[in-house]
C-alpha cells in the first residue's frame, strides 16, 4: 500500500472516531435534554397528584363548594400534564397509559362524589348509606391517587434513569472513540517509523556513503509504496553514476598515458630533433670557414641559406615545445597584476637595441585571476605582436586596457599597426597559421596559437578586430574566480 | 700546471656534436687534450680507470666533465650521480651540455650537483661562443679545488 493511502487511512479512522463522538455528544445532549424535560413534568405531575390528594382530603372534611371547584382546577393541571408528556420506551408508555385511565377514573369517582352530595347544603348531614358510599368512592379516590403518585415517581426516576444511562453511554462511546483515535496515532506513528523513517535513515546513509564516494552501496528497500520506489531510483542512479564514473576514469586513465606520450614525445622532439639541425648548421660553418675561399658566391649562399632554414626549424621547435608546455602546465590560479607585467615586457621591448620608439598607454590597476608564469606569456606574445606589426608604423601607439562587455571584464591589447583583413581571421589563431609574409614580419606563427590554449585553460575567450592599414585589438577575458576579489586577501594553496 | 695537463672529459653520444664541439675548442685556442666518452658507462670506466682505461690508475682526474644528458647505457644524470657519489670524483665541475631545456632536467641537473647547465643552441656561431665563454671561465678563470693529483 501506498504510504499515501496510509496516511489517508489514519485520517479517515481519526476524523470517523472524531465524527462518531461529535453525534454521540450531540445525542447524548438531546437525550439528556428529553429526559430531563420528561423528569420536570413527571415532577409536576407528581406535586399536581400531592396537591390534588390534599384537597380530596379537604374536600372530604368540608364538602365545601371551595375544594370542589379547587379539585377540578388541580385534576385540570394535572391531566395537561398529563397530556404534554411524550415517552418512547414502552415501559413508560404503559405507565402513563395507565396514569391516565387512572386519572380519568378518579375524575369520574370525583365526580360520582360531589353528584352524590347533589345541590345540598354543604354541611347537610348525611345517612349512612350515603356516607359509607361516600367513603367507599372516597378510599377509591384515594387509591388511585397513591397509585398514580407512584406511577408518576416511577416515571420521574424512569427519566432520571434514562438521563444516566444517557451519559454512561456517552461516556463509553468517548473512551471508545479516544482509544479509537490513540492506537490511530500509535498505529501511524509505529507505521511512520517502520515504513518512513527507518528508509529515509537508510536513504540519508545511503546518500552519505554515495556523496562520500561509496559507489559501490546499494539500499535495496524493495516495497510498492513511494519510499520503494525512491530506494530503486537511487539505486539506478548509483548505478549509473558508478558507470559514468568508471567511464570517466578509463578517460582519465587513458588521457593520463597520453600525456605521458606527450611529454616523452616532446623530451624526444626536444633532444633528438635539433640534434641534427645542430650538424647541419655547424658543418655549414665549417664549410664556409675552412673551404669559403673554394665556394663561388652562389655556394655561400647555398650555405647560408641552409644555415637560416635550420636555425628556423629550430625555432619552430621550441616553439612547438612551447605550445606543449603551455598545454601540460599545471594551472595555479592566484590574483595577477597584468598591469605590472605589460609595463615589465613594454620596458624589455623598449630596451631592445632596436632603436624602435613605441608609445605605451598602459592603464593602471588592470588585476586578472590567472596563472601569473602562462599569462605573463600570453602577454609576452600578444605585446610582441603589437611591437612586430607596428614596425612600419609613423608613430605607433600600443594600448593595453579592460572594459565590461556583457557584464564581463574583457582585456584588451590595441595598435595601430598593418592590422588585417577580418576575412582571414578564423586562421588567427591557428598553429603556423600566418597572415603575413615572413619577410615582411618574421615569426613561426606559433606565438597565437599559444596564446589562445593560454586563454583557453583558463576557460577564457580570445578574439580579434582589426583593420587592415590600421591595426589590430586582441580582446580576452578569463574565468572570474567564484568569491569575487576576496581570494587577493586569501590566496589559493 | 699548464694548460696540457688540464684534460677534459666530454661524455657525447653523437659524433657529430663532438667533432663541433672539440671543432669550437680549437678555434678559441683551447688546447686542452679532451677526452671523448660515448656513453654514460664509459665515462666512469675513465674516471675510475677501470675497463679500457684500466692502464689510467694513478693518472690525476680531468679539471672539467662536460656532460651530455640523453647518453646510452647509463644517462647524463646517471654520471652525476655517480661522479658525486664518489670521493675521488666529487670535486670535479660538471658542466651539463645539452639540447633539452626541459624544466626536469634542469632541476635535476643542479640538485644532483651540477655546476653549470648550458643549453646548445642550433646556431653554430652562438655555440662556439658558448664553449668559449665556458671554456675561458672553467680552465682559466675559475679556481679549481684542491686535488690529490694536481699538487
Amino acid at each position: 500500500m501506498k504510504i499515501r493511502s496510509k496516511e489517508r487511512l489514519v485520517t479517515g479512522m481519526g476524523l470517523a472516531a472524531i465524527g462518531i463522538i461529535a453525534a454521540m455528544v450531540w445525542w447524548t445532549y438531546s437525550e439528556v435534554e428529553n429526559a430531563n424535560r420528561q423528569r420536570r413534568v413527571t415532577s409536576e405531575i407528581a406535586r399536581g397528584l400531592t396537591e390534588l390528594r390534599l384537597v380530596t382530603f379537604e374536600y372530604r372534611l368540608y364538602h365545601n363548594e371551595r375544594a370542589r371547584v379547587q379539585w377540578d382546577a388541580v385534576s385540570d393541571r394535572v391531566d395537561r400534564h398529563i397530556a404534554n408528556v411524550r415517552f418512547a420506551q414502552p415501559a413508560q408508555m404503559e405507565i402513563l397509559a395507565g396514569l391516565r385511565k387512572k386519572q380519568a377514573a378518579g375524575r369520574r369517582l370525583f365526580a360520582e362524589l360531589t353528584a352524590a352530595r347533589g345541590g345540598d347544603r354543604e354541611d347537610a348531614p348525611l345517612d349512612d348509606a350515603s356516607r359509607r358510599f361516600e367513603a367507599q368512592l372516597l378510599s377509591q379516590l384515594l387509591t388511585y391517587q397513591q397509585e398514580n403518585f407512584t406511577d408518576a415517581y416511577r416515571l420521574n426516576n424512569l427519566a432520571t434513569e434514562r438521563i444516566i444511562d444517557a451519559q454512561r453511554r456517552v461516556m463509553i462511546v468517548i473512551l471508545a472513540g479516544l482509544a479509537l483515535i490513540a492506537s490511530s496515532i500509535v498505529g501511524a506513528s509505529w507505521f511512520l517509523r517502520r515504513d518512513v523513517l527507518a528508509p529515509i535513515a537508510r536513504l540519508q546513509q545511503a546518500t552519505r556513503q554515495v556523496a562520500a564516494g561509496n559507489l559501490e552501496f546499494i539500499l535495496g528497500i524493495r516495497g510498492d509504496d513511494e519510499i520503494g520506489e525512491l530506494s530503486e531510483h537511487f539505486d539506478a542512479m548509483t548505478q549509473s553514476l558508478r558507470k559514468s564514473f568508471a567511464q570517466i576514469e578509463r578517460s582519465n586513465q587513458d588521457l593520463a598515458e597520453l600525456n605521458e606520450e606527450l611529454k616523452a614525445f616532446s623530451y624526444s622532439v626536444s633532444h633528438d630533433l635539433r640534434g641534427p639541425l645542430r650538424s647541419m648548421d655547424g658543418f655549414s660553418l665549417v664549410l664556409l670557414e675552412d673551404y669559403g675561399d673554394k665556394l663561388d658566391d652562389e655556394g655561400k649562399d647555398a650555405l647560408e641559406r641552409i644555415r637560416a632554414a635550420s636555425q628556423r626549424m629550430g625555432y619552430i621547435i621550441d616553439d612547438l615545445l612551447r605550445l606543449s608546455q603551455v598545454t601540460r602546465a599545471e594551472l595555479n590560479l592566484t590574483r595577477v597584476d597584468l598591469s605590472a607585467i605589460a609595463r615589465e615586457i613594454a620596458d624589455a621591448l623598449d630596451r631592445e637595441p632596436s632603436g624602435r620608439s613605441v608609445e605605451w598607454a598602459i592603464e593602471s590597476g588592470l588585476s586578472v585571476w590567472a596563472d601569473p608564469a602562462l599569462i605573463r606569456i600570453a602577454m609576452q606574445n600578444l605585446l610582441q605582436n603589437a611591437w612586430k606589426f607596428t614596425g612600419k608604423t609613423a608613430r605607433p601607439v600600443i594600448r593595453v586596457g579592460a572594459l565590461e562587455r556583457d557584464a564581463k571584464t574583457v582585456y584588451f591589447v590595441a595598435d595601430n599597426g598593418v592590422g588585417f583583413d577580418m576575412a582571414h581571421a578564423d586562421n588567427l589563431f591557428g598553429a603556423f597559421q600566418r597572415l603575413h609574409h615572413v619577410d615582411d614580419f618574421p615569426g613561426t606563427g606559433i606565438g597565437l596559437a599559444i596564446v589562445q590554449r593560454i586563454i583557453r585553460r583558463h576557460d577564457g575567450k580570445i578574439w580579434a578586430e582589426a583593420k587592415e592599414g590600421e591595426g589590430a585589438t586582441f580582446f580576452f577575458s578569463v574565468k572570474e574566480s567564484e568569491n569575487g576579489s576576496d581570494e587577493q586577501d586569501h590566496p589559493a594553496g | 700546471m699548464d694548460q696540457m695537463s688540464k684534460t677534459i672529459l666530454l661524455v657525447e653520444d653523437n659524433p657529430d656534436d663532438a667533432k663541433l664541439t672539440l671543432r669550437a675548442f680549437k678555434r678559441n685556442n683551447m688546447l686542452n687534450p679532451i677526452v671523448v666518452a660515448r656513453d654514460g658507462v664509459e665515462a666512469l670506466d675513465f674516471l675510475f680507470a677501470r675497463g679500457a682505461y684500466a692502464e689510467r690508475a694513478g693518472k690525476p682526474p680531468p679539471t672539467l666533465i662536460i656532460l651530455d644528458l640523453k647518453l646510452p647505457k647509463l644517462d647524463g644524470l646517471g654520471v652525476l650521480k655517480a661522479v658525486r657519489g664518489d670521493e675521488r670524483t666529487r670535486l670535479i665541475p660538471v658542466v651539463i651540455l645539452t639540447s633539452s631545456k626541459e624544466e626536469q632536467d634542469l632541476v635535476q641537473g643542479y640538485s644532483l650537483g651540477a655546476n653549470s647547465y648550458v643549453r646548445k643552441p642550433v646556431d653554430f656561431a652562438e655555440f662556439q661562443e658558448a664553449v668559449k665563454v665556458l671554456g675561458i671561465y672553467w680552465l682559466m678563470t675559475n679556481q679549481p679545488p684542491p686535488g690529490r693529483h694536481t699538487a
